[in-house]
């Protein structure tokens, strides 16, 4: 059965999820109107670390899984727009561990993917912009960058 | 006794004991004495007085404590620098999971129930720690070893449910005591005092080819209803006469049932008693608060002695009338339970009587308590030579010393002149559903049935799950546990209520679902096979799932041994291979064994059949 391999490892995530989670995170996988839940996207919430600038938001993000998981790594979307040097106009985050060519490994779990992505937030990599608006306000106007962060951040408040 | 490889292998052995009862007693014992020294024990049961003629770790002043911690306590008095661990838990709990069950190199289990030794199976496949498994009934025992990857699991074959009979035998041709009991209890208990909207089949005839002249009159229909005039006394005379005397003879009309069968006699009330004597002359004082019993008024004191006739319908026309005077309100909702002293003495005089009837030996209230409750009293010794053998198999698992491996089973007649029968493991079953991954085959109708039907049914009962995820292709269907968000709750709810084939991937004739389980690690696939029409009789769950080795009723067995506790024998039917000789620790214990052989005897086929005609056959 196709999908048989990716649906199994989903559903260890999800069950491991549900087991233990790091805090202030969510993952679960998109509920639809008419009573399904489709294992292949997952809405996920994820929190700004404390004493950083990202404090106070509560970022969505959405895993969209493919057939070939865990061959291929689920792609990583922000809301479109998102402002961060490493995410790009659609959203989509660019991070070595979520690089099929780079750094994907299929061990790698969905709480490694978010607690790597929240790391992403404050710690962007200059080496790999992916957007004009952030990364050069990140490498030319620190201040201005750290005021988009902040305003950013309020949009997303957290719903705990 | 033991090698030096022996020795170092049990020290530095780290093992894991579910339950701390009658086997788990003399199990942490004899690993103490064996030189364990790093042992963890669960259980969740509390010491309570029963146990304390075996369970010989607690005493008196434990009642009510927990048995891990107890048990414990009293094995350190004896070898306080080893360590022991005692969880007071439930094994099923979610801290047990595949990590924890990880960090032993053996798993032993001396557990009660069928379903915490299928947990523990599959938490051991997940881990892939061997799993030395036991069980006792009375006399009986065994102790099988399970090796992921080279023996089969403890699911690959049936295990022994208790037994059920044939409606006829129950309702027309008893020859048992054991069926005028399931007939008192299943069927005239629940007649008077259960369920009134229950489908019962108490007036079901042998006459089954239909003779006209037996069907029910208006007037039996309503027998069972106890009409406004008519006093608790006049009532349970009433049901007396009609079951007792007017249903056999109705029975006996049908010639044909008879012809090589003893006839049976009807009995009424007053052929019984003595005419003008009324029951209604034993007295008893309300608001006494004491528990209700037919025999304590009348004056039977002893549960061992036997009562006669004319004692069992007294018995019996006290107790109808104590249920309905003293705990009318109950009645219409009662279910048999053998703690219930009113329940115990109202089936005991009904399997009685109906005994008399058809000239089958009678019993005493405790015999009765015993087959109604399927209670098969505790050997404690047993439970000593079963806890031996424990420890036999896991040094040899400790060693790795797979060719010598061996499930033994423990006799109640010597068998050539052998108590202990040690057997060869098995090879997994390729087709488990446990340790395979063979998908399972559900024949259902998808157009009436419901999610929450197949849970109930076949999820849950059947297949063993706790907390179940169903999946069909990539979709989520349902899912169930305590963590879950509120709204993904509702959501699930509701598709409990769904129809399988309208869901929105509809759950149809050859759609496969996959079902997991959040704590137990086990995946299975089910094939879905509609099917419109079900035999009520037959396949009562309205669904028939293949494939299956779950727990089944076993044909031939004697009832002494279908308790849940043992699955002694379930695995001599497949294949029985005896031990070549020469093979050194089993042989040794068997020939000690063979002191108690002097009372060998013609009954030695009794106790395992089908043991003994395979064994033949080879």
């Amino acid at each position: 059965m196709s999908g048989g391999i990716a649906r199994g490892r989903l559903a260890e995530e999800r069950k491991a999820w549900r087991k233990n989670h790091p805090h202030g995170f969510v993952a679960r996988p998109e509920a639809l109107p008419d009573g399904s839940v489709n294992l292949m996207v997952w809405n996920c919430n994820i929190p700004g670390k404390q004493g950083v600038k990202w404090e106070g938001g509560f970022y969505p993000l959405t895993l969209h899984f493919s057939e070939n998981y865990p061959s291929k790594p689920p792609k990583c979307k922000f809301p479109p727009g998102f402002f961060h040097p490493n995410v790009y106009p659609s959203g989509t985050v660019c991070l070595s561990i979520l690089n099929e060519d780079s750094g994907w490994r299929p061990a790698i779990t969905v709480k490694q993917i978010l607690v790597g992505i929240q790391d992403l937030l404050d710690t962007p990599n200059p080496a790999d912009p992916a957007q004009t608006d952030g990364y050069q306000l990140y490498m030319q106007d620190r201040e201005e960058y750290k005021k988009r962060v902040r305003q950013q951040s309020k949009m997303y408040p957290s719903l705990l | 006794m033991t090698s030096t490889s022996q020795r170092e292998a049990i020290k530095g052995a780290k093992v894991l004991m579910v339950g701390a009862g009658g086997i788990g007693c003399e199990l942490l014992k004899t690993l103490a004495l064996s030189g364990f020294q790093d042992i963890h024990i669960i259980d969740m049961d509390t010491i309570e007085v029963s146990n304390l003629n075996r369970q010989f770790l607690f005493r008196q002043s434990h009642v009510g404590q927990s048995k891990a911690k107890v048990a414990r306590e009293a094995v350190l008095k004896f070898r306080p620098s080893i360590n022991i661990t005692a969880s007071h838990a439930n094994v099923k709990d979610p801290q047990f999971n595949v990590e924890f069950f990880k960090q032993f190199n053996v798993v032993l289990n001396g557990l009660d129930n069928l379903d915490a030794r299928r947990h523990v199976n599959r938490l051991c496949l997940a881990a892939e720690v061997p799993l030395v498994e036991s069980g006792t009934t009375g006399f009986l025992g065994q102790v099988t070893v399970h090796i992921k990857g080279r023996t089969e699991c403890y699911e690959c074959q049936t295990k022994p449910t208790p037994k059920t009979y044939p409606v006829c035998t129950i309702t027309s041709t008893p020859s048992k005591f054991v069926h005028c009991i399931v007939w008192a209890k299943d069927l005239l208990f629940a007649k008077l005092f259960g369920d009134k909207n229950q489908g019962n089949d108490l007036n079901v005839r042998s006459s089954s080819n239909g003779s006209e002249g037996n069907n029910s009159s208006d007037a039996s229909k309503d027998v069972f209803e106890q009409s406004p005039h008519e006093s608790p006394d006049q009532y349970a005379r009433k049901i007396y006469d009609h079951v007792f005397g007017h249903n056999i003879e109705a029975a006996l009309s049908n010639e044909e049932t008879w012809k090589n069968r003893r006839r049976p006699r009807p009995i009424y009330v007053r052929d019984v008693l003595p005419e003008g004597e009324r029951n209604e002359g034993v007295k008893y004082e309300d608001g006494v608060g004491s528990i209700p019993s037919a025999m304590g008024l009348l004056g039977l004191k002893n549960p061992q002695e036997i009562w006669s006739l004319s004692e069992n319908t007294r018995v019996f026309l006290e107790v109808v009338r104590l249920f309905l005077e003293k705990r009318d309100k109950e009645v219409g909702n009662l279910t048999f339970d053998k703690d219930d002293q009113l329940a115990v003495e109202f089936v005991t005089a009904s399997a009685n009587i109906r005994a008399s009837s058809f000239g089958i030996p009678l019993h005493s209230l405790f015999e009765a308590k015993g087959i109604a409750g399927n209670i098969v009293h505790a050997v404690a010794t047993t439970n000593a030579i079963i806890s031996g053998l424990i420890v036999i198999e896991a040094i040899k698992v400790l060693l790795r010393d797979s060719n010598n491996y061996r499930m033994t089973y423990c006799l109640e007649h010597p068998n050539r002149k052998m108590l202990l029968m040690p057997v060869e493991p098995f090879e997994a079953n390729p087709s488990c559903y446990v340790c395979s991954e063979t998908p399972l085959l559900l024949e259902v109708n998808t157009a009436t049935t419901k999610l929450r039907d197949v849970i109930d049914k076949i999820v849950k009962s059947k297949l063993g799950m706790n907390l179940p995820l169903v999946m069909q292709g990539l979709s989520l269907i349902y899912e169930e546990g305590d963590d879950l968000d509120a709204d993904m709750v509702a959501t699930y709810a509701i598709n409990l209520d769904k129809v399988l084939n309208e869901f929105p991937t509809p759950v149809t004739n050859g759609t496969t679902l996959s079902v997991e389980d959040f704590q137990q690690e086990l995946t299975c696939n089910i094939n879905i096979k509609h099917r419109d029409e079900f035999d009520e009789e037959k396949e009562p769950d309205g669904m028939v799932l293949t494939g299956w080795s779950g727990p089944t009723t076993k044909s031939e067995k004697s009832s002494s041994s279908s308790n849940g506790d043992s699955s002694s024998a379930a695995g001599a039917k497949r294949k029985l291979e005896e031990v070549s000789e020469g093979n050194g620790k089993n042989k040794g214990i068997a020939q000690e064994v063979e002191v108690n052989d002097e009372d060998d005897d013609v009954s030695v086929l009794d106790g395992f059949p089908e043991t003994n005609k395979k064994k033949r056959v080879q």
